[in-house]
């Protein structure tokens, strides 16, 4: 069985294609439904975001990928030439590890960033339930999310803010606990003072309040915002019961000065005050951030966090790589004992019906034997299978490569002649996605040598 | 008895480094984990302080050593109810550096020292518990304080880093500041009410520690200044508004005035309580 990731990603392809193969928009069922009438592959999961377009198939053919990639073309009804060049293909631990990075958030476009978890799952859980996964697909994507999650509990790399919006609001949680009691003062009614204001409506704080030189729009905003608006004559008592004071006037001079901020700041008993200050040229006086239980940032301050932010997600990578890394390593050497348990467990089926048939042959004279004697003879002839199988069985299972994999196994279905039972097993597997049950004979066929039969 | 005596001091020292990797790498596991051997470490402490109580039949409170044993047992139970319900972990490498400390002087001396008869009241076993709940109670204040003040100073200058990035915000860590004070003041005043009924009581007894029980007394004295120390602290959060940076040092000044009474005074100082 091949693993194959194939798709187009913001790597690869400008936003006007990848819109033009966004599977999300008609919903993943439909594309599932379409790969599986054309018998593309055996399993098949649909990962489909703004950023990317991709499919993870497993297949017995060659042809799979090329078969993945002409299938998103035609399915959003585009020539296969103007697809072509944008499309990426990849193989076994290559497509593993495509898919680890991708759940992890590192082939994201703001890096670390952790909505795409929740999108992986939500491509897999509409391929599962449509049965298009079977055991390669679910331990695949079942590695893919505890990477993800690794990743996000080992790692920084998902931390700290990395846009100026959110650098603010995770300094007034740091400073506040929670921000649905407070009363939010924004100064101005322009875009900026808009934005940091829906974003603020986003925590549900208790009250926002609009105060602009022009009450008309000052009014318009409340609004829009489901705040209310003040006169700026109003300003110093509007102050007193902030706890998050936004600045963003167009004034060229500053509209709080220290004087003003400290004569709010002494009825408040101590009551902390956040003033973020995202006016050019500023708003607030910036000695005003040294007065005791005030905390000024200004849009510079802000700025400086998010690069700060940026610099140390990038500094986590190498840590989440490395997390890749090892369970990409677990992954492969499962896939690839998966490889030859088949032919393991073909090899010890041979060897024990031999044995039963020359037991069965040897009946009559072993009749007169006591039935102690007769155990002995079961557990003897047991346990030298087992001793001949033992070295064999470690040393297939322990070979990493997938085409010495294949090698030995072909050697060891023609020394043996296991062709048929072989080849019986790998459709069963195939049939019902048992491939656990086969691994379960394989691995526990080492410890029934603790257990003859004659014995238990 | 010796392993016994030397296995809490182990497990403590265990849980701070658990935890002190958990803070510095912020690694869930070794928190977890941390977590299971500080409860371990107040387990086996609770099973040597019952041993000790069954081998001498009464609580081991006697002297300044067993009371600090006393009280490592009670800050670990306090911290770890903290940690359970307020779901928060960060402070963990601060209290268990402390108890690893303190648990070092009951290992080294693990010998429960003979009661004398003065002792034998029911009331001495309430004063001692409640002042080193109080105590305890004082030391997560402390705590509190520390990490409000190193966060604090990281957001004032802008500069966001260590701090910024373990611990909770301002306002939780001076909202728990203001209730460790709250329920180490109850408690402190509590055991010095029946610490100065029961000094009226044994007056008359012919001990000369019973003798010295006077308010110039310097393990009296401190407890007292302590007293009026968290009095003020309370009366300035309250009335004034000293929430924040300045009672986290109110709460600070406050338990180094309890270290100070406790060790330095109790073992050398004091005339009154060298039992």
């Amino acid at each position: 069985m091949k693993l194959v990731a194939v798709g187009v990603s913001h790597r690869t392809a400008p936003v006007e294609l990848r819109e033009a193969v966004d599977f999300s928009r008609d919903g993943f069922d439909a594309a599932l439904a379409a790969l599986a009438t054309r018998r593309v592959a055996r399993e098949t999961v649909v990962v489909s975001t703004c950023n990317r377009a991709e499919i993870y198939a497993a297949a017995d053919s060659d042809t799979v990928a090329d078969a993945c990639a002409r299938f998103i073309a035609e399915y959003h009804g585009l020539p296969w030439e103007s697809l072509a060049p944008h499309v990426f293909s990849l193989r076994g631990p290559e497509a593993a590890r495509h898919l680890f990075r991708v759940t992890a958030g590192l082939d994201s476009l703001v890096v670390g960033e952790p909505q795409i978890l929740g999108q992986v799952k939500e491509a897999f859980a509409a391929a599962s339930g449509v049965r298009r996964t079977g055991a390669l697909m679910n331990r695949l994507f079942n590695t893919a999310f505890t990477v993800g999650k690794r990743v996000r509990s080992e790692t920084g790399l998902g931390e700290g803010a990395v846009s100026v919006s959110y650098a603010a609001i995770a300094l007034a949680k740091k400073i506040f606990r929670d921000l649905k009691g407070l009363n939010v003062l924004i100064l101005g009614a322009g875009e900026m003072a808009e934005l940091t204001g829906v974003h603020l409506q986003a925590q549900h704080v208790r009250q926002i309040t609009i105060a602009s030189r022009t009450l008309a729009s000052a009014e318009a905003l409340a609004a829009q915002l489901g705040g209310s608006a003040v006169p700026w004559s109003s300003l110093p008592s509007a102050l007193g019961s902030a706890d998050i004071v936004v600045t963003a006037t167009g004034a060229t001079e500053p509209v709080l000065t220290r004087a003003r901020i400290e004569e709010a700041m002494r009825p408040r008993r101590g009551r902390p005050l956040f003033v973020i200050d995202i006016a050019l040229p500023r708003d607030v006086e910036a000695s005003a951030g040294n007065l005791d239980d005030v905390f000024l940032y200004n849009l510079d301050d802000l700025q400086t966090i998010v690069q700060e932010n940026m610099a140390r997600r990038t500094a986590e990578l190498d840590r989440a790589e490395r997390i890749v890394g090892e369970e990409l390593e677990r992954f492969t050497s499962w896939m690839q004992s998966r490889e030859i348990v088949p032919t393991v467990v073909a090899l010890r089926q041979r060897f024990e019906t031999i044995r039963q048939s020359e037991l069965q042959r040897l009946e009559p004279k072993l009749a007169s034997l006591p039935p102690d004697a007769r155990a002995r003879v079961d557990e003897i002839t047991h346990l030298i299978i087992e001793k001949l199988l033992l070295t064999p069985t470690e040393q297939l299972k322990s070979i990493n490569d997938e085409t010495m994999a294949v090698a030995y196994a072909d050697a060891v279905n023609k020394l043996f002649s296991l062709g048929e039972e072989g080849r019986q097993l790998a459709a069963k597997r195939a049939t019902e996605g048992e491939a656990d049950d086969a691994d379960a004979i394989a691995a526990r066929a080492p410890s029934d040598r603790a257990k003859p039969p004659g014995r238990s | 008895m010796t392993l016994t005596a030397w296995l809490p001091l182990g497990l403590y020292v265990a849980a701070a480094v658990a935890y002190f990797i958990h803070f510095s790498r912020r690694d869930i596991r070794a928190g977890r984990a941390a977590t299971a051997l500080l409860g371990s470490a107040v387990l086996a402490h609770t099973f040597l302080i019952g041993m000790q109580t069954m081998e001498a039949g009464y609580a081991p409170l006697v002297g300044t050593t067993a009371a600090v044993s006393a009280f490592v047992w009670l800050l670990g139970l306090a911290y770890l109810y903290v940690e359970l319900t307020s779901d928060e972990r960060a402070m963990g490498v601060f209290v268990t550096l402390l108890l690893a400390t303190l648990a070092v002087l009951p290992a080294m001396n693990p010998a429960i020292d003979p009661r004398p008869a003065l002792l034998r009241s029911p009331l001495f076993t309430l004063h001692v518990l409640s002042l080193l709940f109080a105590y305890a109670s004082f030391a997560l204040a402390f705590v509190l304080g520390i990490t409000y003040v190193l966060l604090f100073k990281e957001i004032k200058a802008k500069h966001l880093g260590f701090f910024y990035a373990r611990l909770p915000s301002l306002q939780t860590l001076d909202v728990m500041n203001g209730r460790a004070v709250i329920v180490g003041w109850l408690f402190l005043t509590c055991g010095l009410v029946i610490g100065g009924i029961w000094a009226a009581q044994i007056h008359t007894v012919p001990d000369p520690r019973a003798q010295a029980m006077k308010v110039g007394d310097p393990k009296i004295l401190f407890a007292i200044l302590s007293w009026g120390m968290y009095s003020f602290a309370l009366f300035a959060r309250r009335a004034i508004g000293w929430s924040g940076r300045r009672a986290a040092w109110l709460s600070t000044v406050g338990f180094l005035l309890v270290l100070l009474n406790f060790l330095p005074v109790g073992y050398f100082l004091t005339r009154s309580h060298n039992f």
